[in-house]
């Protein structure tokens, strides 16, 4: 391991870390307003609705996520929709960890002691309020720790999109390989650089978990 | 103010309310008593509508209470609430909940809700406390916090639900304090309650419910002390004995 071959293999695995951060931002990102957005559709009154949300998470749970990538990737374009790799990663890894956000948002949400509504409906409060001022507040909180580790999972799962050719960091580390054979060299700089991604991602949601709990003083019962 | 017209109402095949009927005039205290599951907390959930009733009518001033109806969120503005279980926000500070109606739901400015919250929390006693958060309080100062949240929307009445009956026994007499002095104030009062000497003193007329029927009402001092029906006399004697 020749510290001539970090120094010139580093930034080329930097610039793929760089990929894989936007990749899991935008993942993140998506899969936390779908996950919103199904979790919400799921508690509808409207029966079609919670079983078309329903549907749609058991489904996506049930399927790959590699192949649901392959999906978006291969077969989507054949439809006149026009995507890019980096384009099609974001939105089939976005997608696949909504199923997982919603249950994430599923739980807090049923966390929320039924006292706490009928109190805030007692004010006069409606229902789109009542989740604004009091159910998401605290099912945010307590959606965290489950949220981070989705984060995390999201992160490493990133690595699936160098399968559709994104040069993201296993990407560019298996390019580095191929054509130099320094296997040991780039797979443990690479395994290193992941760790440097998730485990401040990791400490940090244990932080505002800590954070949370103490100016959340628990539930009153 | 409130009317209630025999009204009927069944959880699947049990019917809890069985015609109950019931007018509460401006100031008046009106307390609910009777065994558990003769309806008395069913009826004061169904006055501002957190439960719906099947038939009969209840109005507020005229204004029919119907949880289908779009205008029940303005009609609980009018008729506060307080819970067995307190049921503050967890997540905001005791100021903050007395708050969050006058400000979210009324849309005052925050300088004024926040002025009348305080005179409310002085006026429940906890002024001090209003940076604390729910859980660092007392149940019986949980209560009046509550209290203070429900006074928040200056209701023109308001209905208690077993106030005292999560509450340690040396913590009840505070929030029956609080209550009494709203009474005196001439606050429109409904009070599921199992405190029959609170009843006796603060009451102009105690309703006791058995089986979703009111079978005896009058004025407190002759339900309480001379009832005429067997089910009044049989509850007294249990409840006064223990």
């Amino acid at each position: 391991m020749a510290y001539a071959d970090i120094a010139a293999f580093f930034p080329i695995l930097l610039k793929g870390a760089v990929v894989t951060v936007q990749i899991t931002l935008g993942a993140l990102l998506l899969s936390t307003f779908l996950g919103l957005l199904l979790a919400l559709m799921k508690r509808s009154p409207f029966a079609p609705i919670s079983a078309l949300a329903s549907t749609f998470i058991n489904v996506i749970r049930g399927l790959p996520i590699i192949v649901q990538l392959f999906y978006i990737y291969f077969v989507i374009p054949e439809l006149g929709i026009d995507l890019s790799a980096f384009q099609a990663s974001i939105i089939g890894l976005g997608i696949a960890y909504s199923a997982y956000q919603a249950e994430n948002f599923r739980a807090g949400i049923e966390a929320i002691d039924s006292g706490q509504i009928e109190a805030a409906k007692s004010i006069g409060m409606k229902s789109a309020l009542i989740m604004r001022r009091v159910v998401l507040p605290q099912a945010v909180r307590i959606a965290l720790p489950p949220y981070g580790n989705t984060a995390v999972m999201i992160l490493k799962d990133s690595s699936l999109a160098s399968t559709i050719t994104v040069a993201e960091m296993t990407r560019a580390g298996q390019l580095i390989a191929a054509s130099t054979f320094q296997n040991t060299t780039v797979y443990t700089m690479v395994a290193l650089m992941y760790l440097a991604l998730s485990l401040p991602l990791i400490f940090g949601v244990n932080r505002l978990e800590r954070f949370f709990s103490k100016s959340r003083q628990g539930a009153n019962q | 103010m409130i009317a209630i017209d025999h009204i009927h109402k069944a959880f699947g095949a049990t019917q809890v309310l069985k015609g109950v009927s019931l007018e509460v005039a401006a100031g008046e205290v009106v307390c609910l008593i009777g065994p558990s599951g003769s309806g008395k907390s069913t009826v004061l959930r169904c006055i501002n509508g957190l439960e719906s009733y099947d038939s009969g009518a209840i109005t507020i001033h005229g204004q029919t209470v119907d949880v289908r109806r779009s205008d029940i969120h303005a009609l609980r503005t009018r008729v506060g609430m307080v819970f067995q279980r307190f049921n503050l926000f967890p997540h905001r500070t005791v100021l903050e909940n007395v708050m969050e109606g006058p400000i979210f739901v009324k849309g005052e400015p925050r300088a004024e809700a926040r002025q009348h919250a305080q005179s409310l929390l002085e006026k429940v006693g906890l002024a001090e406390k209003q940076a604390a958060y729910p859980t660092q309080l007392s149940g019986g100062q949980q209560q009046r916090v509550a209290i203070a949240r429900a006074l928040a929307m200056r209701p023109e009445a308001i209905l208690f639900d077993e106030p005292t009956s999560a509450l340690d026994p040396e913590l009840v007499g505070d929030v029956l304090t609080v209550m009494r002095g709203l009474a005196a104030e001439g606050m429109t009062m409904v009070v599921v309650t199992h405190e029959m000497s609170f009843a006796k003193e603060v009451a102009d007329r105690v309703c006791f419910l058995y089986g979703g029927q009111i079978v005896e009402e009058g004025p407190a001092s002759r339900v309480l002390s001379e009832p005429q029906n067997a089910r009044t006399q049989d509850f007294l004697r249990r409840v006064l004995d223990h």
